[in-house]
């Protein structure tokens, strides 16, 4: 298991938009390319600083990853998604993680 | 072999430091997938809205279906490329998709400095193989009567439908259905070409589909100066 982890940064006014276009449009096109919804989070919005929201999908590894990606891609939607979404964020970073175990586990 | 190019219009107002990191990620990309050959970049100096051309090649589909899938690709390269994804810095350009390529039996493309030219081009629909075979083998015999063209390779660009193992369509026909990849040994020689009296350039400076009896419908130019990976120590 994989999971995409995208953390982008938002003002405080378009926390809203950016969350319901992640639970409308991006969950409908990440889901249906294959992905699975994991989790959605947000840092405080009341303390005057940009909002961060975290954003996780899950996949079973990067030949499903590459599956998922060829569906997305061909997906109208897809395209729509990644526009509304970069038209609400500032910034933020894209991280792929595997799981990982500590010597004593 | 398959031979391909990405070509990539960049936002203007991506900052420069991750459009550097962008040129490297594809410059270098061979270092970490060894499945990618020939790996080079450069900047598009035509009057075509994109920026960024990486140009690369693979041993064989199944070379290229190893690249597909392997992480570099999705979490370095991808990165700056994805829609969705909070780091791009790419933008959907005019040009159409941005991934050109065709199969071939030998690297004949193969130049490690210079300057390439890419004449993207549409073909009517209706044109008989004996046609494209006829505009073929003119254009691939251009360097015997333009010396300083090291580089001339004409082909379907295959490569524009079938990007996802090389081999078979996942959408329709592309845009710009052939290639004709050119190689000049300096920008000096490209500019002894294009205002040169042989017929190649003659064909060019005329309208393509003039010049072509109605088979070419469209065509766009990509030229730049080769970049490639020289290895770790090299500058980057």
């Amino acid at each position: 298991m994989m999971h995409l982890v995208d953390t982008v940064e938002v003002s405080p006014e378009h926390v809203r938009d950016y969350l319901d276009l992640v639970g409308s449009l991006g969950t409908a096109v990440m889901t249906e390319a294959g992905a699975r919804f994991v989790s959605m989070a947000t840092t405080p919005g009341e303390v005057g600083e940009r909002v961060e929201i975290q954003v996780v999908w899950a996949f079973d590894d990067f030949v499903h990853w590459n599956e998922i990606r060829k569906n997305l891609v061909l997906d109208p939607r897809y395209h729509e998604y990644g526009s509304a979404a970069a038209s609400r964020r500032v910034g933020g970073t894209r991280r792929f993680f595997a799981p990982a175990t500590s010597s004593s586990s | 072999m398959l031979r391909r190019f990405e070509v990539y219009a960049i936002d203007p107002d991506a900052p420069v430091e991750r459009v550097r990191a962008l040129e490297a990620a594809c410059r270098r990309c061979g270092r970490f997938i060894p499945e990618v050959l020939d790996c080079a970049i450069g900047t598009n100096l035509s009057d075509a809205p994109v920026q960024l051309v990486w140009e690369h090649a693979y041993e064989s589909p199944e070379a290229y279906r190893r690249y597909m899938v392997h992480p570099y690709h999705a979490v370095v390269v991808d990165r700056y490329l994805l829609p969705d994804s909070p780091e791009r810095i790419a933008i959907d350009g005019p040009l159409g998709a941005g991934l050109y390529g065709y199969a071939c039996d030998v690297a004949s493309y193969r130049m490690r400095t210079g300057i390439r030219r890419l004449i993207l081009l549409r073909l009517d629909a209706g044109t008989s193989e004996a046609d494209v075979a006829e505009l073929g083998e003119t254009l691939e015999r251009a360097p015997e009567v333009v010396p300083d063209m090291e580089v001339s390779v004409f082909a379907a660009n295959t490569m524009g439908s079938a990007w996802f193992d090389g081999v078979t369509p996942v959408m329709g026909p592309p845009r710009w259905t052939h290639l004709w990849e050119q190689g000049f040994a300096s920008f000096d020689a490209l500019d002894a070409h294009r205002h040169s009296d042989t017929a190649v350039a003659e064909f060019e400076r005329t309208d393509w589909g003039q010049a072509t009896g109605g088979l070419v419908k469209r065509s766009a130019e990509l030229f730049y100066e080769v970049s490639g990976d020289h290895g770790p120590e090299a500058a980057p």
